[in-house]
């Protein structure tokens, strides 16, 4: 009887990480949508500013 | 791998950080110098000297261009990371005690110091990212907090808000354009004071940590406590770590605050825990004193911690740091 209270405790660990993992990472994905929305390129780059010489105006996009 | 120890400094450390590629260091000590180390081997790649002061801030711009210091003798300084030329000194009432640069580099925040008749004050400066510009004496923006002092200050996401945490345990959002208080919020035990604020590094949320004993994690937009690291000692600095979903804690009690006698060595330790999951995970010790600073590597690829005893101890992950897994997380990764 133990061991299945125990096993049944481990469950609900394994079971609550599952939810705090989905929760974050469905929060995460709304942040990035929120950045490409906002045009926010040096923070989806993790901080990088990109050198001003690798850019041309071929990276102007029309819409 | 063992870690490097960087024992340059003569006087308890106060703040330490990577440049944006992680091959640099910059440390601030008490002793009024800035160091810039290679944070590969630990080798010291020079100092700047001008400082009157004990040094409580540095931070570097995103192309590691400009560096930027503040201290006890009332300044804020702006160097060029090359050279170590001084470029400009800002001068004001009180010490400060945090700069920070916005994500582009183009603005830079100072927080000074509360004293009798001076009030705590987050300055912000337009900065032109080149050594040889003339930079402003105007600033931009000055927001005064006269609830309770800002401690720490940094720009978000795209610098559309100022957060600032305080000596009350509460952190606050501003409009980074008009100064404006948008929201204040309780997030640690009322008087506990906040002593630091990292950003994760796309800045929609950071990791504060406090005198409470506890390190949370915050949404920017919202100011949502998503998470709470507890521990069993007063925190003086939080880190997020990219590539794994982690976070560092350092902090301590300094032997003068230690009533009982058993001021077990233990105590100084890098703690990690699970972002996510907010459970501890492992343990670095090293320090002979309360750790006032963690930074991390941009990559991921490890961590340095800044000490009162002095050093700074920079440590490369290994393997098995990347290799472990939640039973969770590798079923997300096999998905």
């Amino acid at each position: 009887q133990d061991l299945a209270k125990k096993n049944t405790a481990n469950r609900q660990v394994v079971e609550q990480r599952r939810r705090l993992l989905q929760e974050w990472l469905a929060w995460r994905e709304s942040m990035i949508e929120m950045l490409k929305e906002e045009g926010a390129e040096i923070e989806l780059n993790g901080g990088i500013v990109k050198k001003e010489d690798g850019e041309t105006e071929e990276t102007e996009e029309v819409e | 791998m063992r870690p490097i120890l960087l024992s340059g400094h003569e006087r308890a450390l106060t703040q330490v950080k990577y440049n944006s590629d992680g091959d640099i260091i910059f440390s601030v000590s008490k002793d009024h110098v800035v160091g810039a180390w290679f944070s590969h081997n630990g080798e010291r790649l020079g100092t700047y000297h001008g400082h009157q002061g004990a040094l409580w801030t540095v931070d570097v711009d995103p192309t590691s261009t400009l560096l930027a210091t503040g201290g006890a003798d009332n300044t804020m300084r702006l160097w060029e990371v090359k050279t170590g030329k001084l470029l400009k000194t800002w001068e004001f009432n009180t010490s400060i005690k945090r700069v920070e640069f916005s994500p582009d580099g183009r603005q830079l925040l100072g927080v000074t110091e509360k004293r009798s008749g001076h009030l705590s004050t987050i300055v912000v400066y337009e900065i032109i990212p080149d050594p040889e510009a003339e930079q402003t004496d105007e600033q931009s923006l000055r927001i005064v907090c006269d609830e309770s002092k800002a401690t720490v200050a940094g720009f978000s996401y795209l610098a559309i808000y100022i957060i600032a945490g305080h000596e009350d345990g509460s952190v606050s959002q501003y409009d980074a354009k008009t100064g404006e208080l948008l929201f204040n919020t309780q997030a640690h035990e009322a008087d506990m004071q906040i002593t630091d604020l990292q950003w994760a590094p796309d800045r929609t949320y950071f990791i504060t940590s406090s005198k409470d004993k506890s390190a949370k994690i915050l949404a920017t937009d919202s100011l949502e406590v998503l998470k709470t690291y507890t521990t069993d000692t007063p925190l003086n600095s939080a880190a997020i770590t990219p590539v794994k979903d982690y976070v560092i804690l350092g902090g301590g009690q300094a032997a003068m605050d230690v009533t009982t006698t058993s001021a077990r060595q233990g105590k100084f330790e890098a703690r990690f825990y699970h972002k996510v999951f907010m459970e501890e995970i492992g343990r670095v010790r090293g320090h002979f004193g309360p750790l006032n600073y963690v930074a991390v590597h941009p990559q991921g690829l490890g961590y340095c911690s800044g000490g009162e005893d002095g050093y700074v101890r920079v440590h490369h992950f290994d393997k098995p740091y990347f290799d472990f897994m939640y039973e969770v997380e590798r079923e997300q990764a096999n998905l």
